[in-house]
């Protein structure tokens, strides 16, 4: 249970294990956190004593970024860890790599894995906080997080909100921290993308699925459109990215043509002239670079809060 | 050598004897005597709180991975890990290295269980080396001793491969065993797709590929005129194509496995790979049906899909684990748990066998001792030190679970535990 300004979880695996108190807490926590970002020095010392390995087995390079830049404004000390440059190739094994790394007294592990459950295995094995940047097709709880900070600055309290989420759902991590997230803060969604690209029973979710993202648009205040993954897709799931883009491809006419002002959203990297065209993302209804700037933030709040739940539990064991 | 087994209530539906309580003197490795109280001096006396002896256990799917991964089990581990569970005879799939495709290694297993109190009967290869294109040398095999023939864990694909495979086989009577599994759909699949598969953001596996293949390979049976066994079943639909089939006169059977009578997907939250299995765990709503149905013989019986693998293959990512449990030690306490009696874990633990091979032991005076001793009664501790297997990967480390096996009696060979 949340107690005040404490949060519930040891690890942030993902939004599922999140009650809507700690959503809030984040959040709140995050707009401190974003007006310190905004004066001329932007750092804090509050980390100042924690070490923080940032474990990268899939590639990233915004998610990446913005955790370094979190923790360097926290005052952490940080490890940057790498698939590519690692002993992974040498074929250690996740806990074997994480042990040495932690034997070399570590406090959190932020872990990206191309394996769903990835970092739910590991806060089996060791002592570590963990925080989930990414895993496999299942969460981005981070990237859930700032997408609801973003929408509340857009558009204030989240409940009864209509939010669509747009494309690939089926391979998208994002997508489903997004439906976690947004149905614990109270908001509807709507998940709409080619059959192909939506699981069967993503309804059990609490969602509901549209085909037609003209008429998702006329319904919601604000869309997330999401990236088309080609890279994980080794079925043909849609014939050509001409015809995706002629069927759910997002442009500023069709924006402009709606009787409401809606909000859109990406959480990148954007494949202009597919899931967005360039003059819709760069459109005013776009925050796509204030979510940018937001997941510094978001991530500040979430390693503040993780750390501080860390403390407070080795400080009542002490 | 003699044997008395005192008060012990008789489970063979073949036998006159069946469910009495009965004492049963056992001379050189037969049955000699059976009365309701019998006076005579033997070697050694058998009596236990709540003891039943049925006709030896028989399973119809292991893997003993030997040769080719005995530090996952080899067939002395395997034998033991049988004994301990109460079986007297193992049918063991040939997905080994090498494969069991050719006579030299059907009879690498025949001579290594000679007098070891449980029967093995290697699963002869339909395809050359388990590739799914030529077929396997199956009568060389058959005089050697294979007695039914699967690719094992690999479900065979090709229609035109199975269709004359079903054809081969019936000059020599024998049953193909099948997993069934449409690969094109399941591929990449790790769980059972559903409402938890989506939770979890893992790729699903649609209980149509099972569908679907069954459905095909029982057209391919009837036209063949042939036999075939679907072991690993894991839902409704399934049990129910295939009482449908052979409503019709297909002769066609089925077995699950003991996992999916006591878990479902939702064991699968923390991504723990002792539960990762194939077929996978359904829901909940199918696991109810397949005890229903087992107890209600729509499905044959059970068969182990004891799959050992070493900590390494398991203590990884869900995604890079290997499948499959051990089980064939476990098989009383997990049918307990399941909600059966003694007498429909009796019937279920040998059914798949009698089907598929059409033999079957019987408790008459005069037939050879082939006997399962157990009781519902007392618990047990699974460990590392009472596991048999040389892998430990199985959900009930650490459990204490229901039920006993006394021991087994196959001829002159007795395991009295």
């Amino acid at each position: 249970m949340n107690k005040g300004n404490v949060i519930s979880v040891d690890n942030l695996l993902g939004i599922k294990d999140l009650t809507a108190a700690d959503i809030n807490l984040i959040l709140d926590t995050a707009v401190g956190f974003k007006d310190i970002l905004q004066r001329p020095i932007k750092k804090v010392p509050t980390l100042r004593d924690t070490t923080i390995v940032n474990l990268f087995y899939e590639n990233s390079t915004r998610t990446k970024i913005s955790f370094e830049l979190a923790e360097k404004r926290l005052g952490a000390d940080i490890v940057n860890f790498a698939a590519s440059s690692s002993s992974l190739k040498k074929g250690e094994t996740l806990i074997d790599t994480v042990q040495n790394i932690l034997s070399m007294k570590v406090d959190m592990v932020v872990m990206r894995h191309s394996a769903s459950g990835a970092p739910h295995f590991l806060s089996n094995h060791i002592d570590a906080a963990i925080v989930n940047a990414g895993d496999g097709t299942n969460e981005h709880p981070t990237q859930a997080l700032l997408d609801s900070f973003s929408m509340r600055e857009a558009q204030g309290n989240l409940k009864g909100k209509k939010v669509a989420i747009i494309g690939d759902i089926s391979h998208s991590r994002v997508a489903l921290s997004n439906i976690f997230c947004l149905k614990k803060l109270g908001a509807k969604v709507v998940v709409c993308g080619p059959p192909t690209l939506i699981p069967k029973h993503i309804q059990s979710l609490g969602v509901d699925v549209s085909y037609n993202v003209q008429e998702t648009l006329e319904w919601c205040d604000i869309a997330n459109v999401l990236r088309i993954q080609l890279e994980r897709q080794d079925m043909p799931l849609f014939s050509s990215l001409r015809e995706y883009a002629l069927q759910f491809g997002i442009d500023k006419k069709m924006l402009d043509g709606l009787k409401k002002e809606i909000t859109l959203m990406h959480p990148g990297p954007i494949n202009r002239g597919v899931e967005l065209s360039s003059d819709a993302a760069d459109s005013a209804h776009s925050i796509i670079l204030d979510q940018v700037q937001n997941g510094v933030a978001v991530r500040m709040a979430v390693l503040f809060l993780l750390a501080q739940k860390n403390k407070s539990l080795a400080d009542s064991l002490a | 050598m003699t044997i008395l087994i005192k008060q012990a209530t008789l489970l063979s539906p073949n036998s006159k004897h069946h469910r009495k309580k009965r004492d049963l003197y056992i001379k050189n490795g037969r049955i000699e005597k059976i009365g309701a109280s019998l006076r005579v001096k033997a070697t050694k006396t058998i009596e236990a709180k709540g003891l039943c002896v049925s006709n030896g256990w028989k399973d119809i799917f292991a893997d003993f991975c030997d040769p080719g991964f005995e530090h996952k089990e080899d067939i002395q581990s395997g034998i033991a890990t049988a004994k301990a569970g109460g079986y007297t005879g193992v049918c063991i799939i040939p997905n080994t290295e090498p494969t069991i495709s050719s006579k030299s290694q059907v009879d690498y297993i025949i001579k290594q269980c000679a007098q070891s109190g449980v029967d093995l009967i290697p699963i002869g290869a339909v395809s050359k080396n388990i590739e799914g294109q030529q077929l396997a040398e199956m009568y060389d095999m058959s005089h050697t001793g294979a007695k039914v023939f699967s690719d094992g864990k690999k479900s065979i694909q090709s229609a035109g491969l199975l269709l004359k495979a079903l054809q081969y086989l019936k000059t020599i009577d024998a049953t193909l065993i099948q997993i069934p599994d449409t690969t094109s759909i399941s591929a990449n699949g790790q769980m059972n797709e559903g409402e938890q598969s989506t939770a979890l953001g893992m790729t699903g596996i649609p209980a149509i590929a099972e569908h679907l293949q069954i459905q095909r390979d029982i057209t391919l049976c009837e036209y063949a005129e042939s036999k075939i066994h679907f072991t690993g079943i894991s839902t409704k639909k399934s049990v129910e194509i295939i009482n449908a089939a052979k409503k019709r006169g297909v002769n066609v059977s089925c077995s699950v496995s003991p996992y999916h009578l006591i878990y479902t997907d939702k064991n699968l939250a923390s991504y723990d790979a002792n539960f990762k299995i194939f077929p996978p765990l359904r829901s909940e709503q199918e696991k109810k049906y397949l005890v229903k149905a087992l107890k209600e013989g729509k499905i044959d019986g059970i068969a182990s899909h004891h799959t050992p693998q070493d900590i390494d293959a398991k203590k990884v990512e869900f995604a890079y684990a290997k499948e499959g449990l051990i089980s064939l030690q476990y098989i009383l306490p997990i049918l307990i748990e399941a909600g059966l009696n003694a007498e429909e874990i009796a019937i279920a633990a040998q059914g798949a066998y009698k089907i598929v091979t059409g033999t079957s032991a019987t408790i008459e005076e005069g037939a050879k001792a082939d006997l399962t001793l157990f009781s519902l009664t007392g618990t047990s501790e699974v460990s590392k030190e009472t596991n048999h297997s040389k892998s430990y990967n199985t959900p009930l480390q650490g459990a204490t679970v229901k039920g006993q096996i006394i021991g087994t009696i196959l001829g002159n060979q007795n395991n009295i535990l």
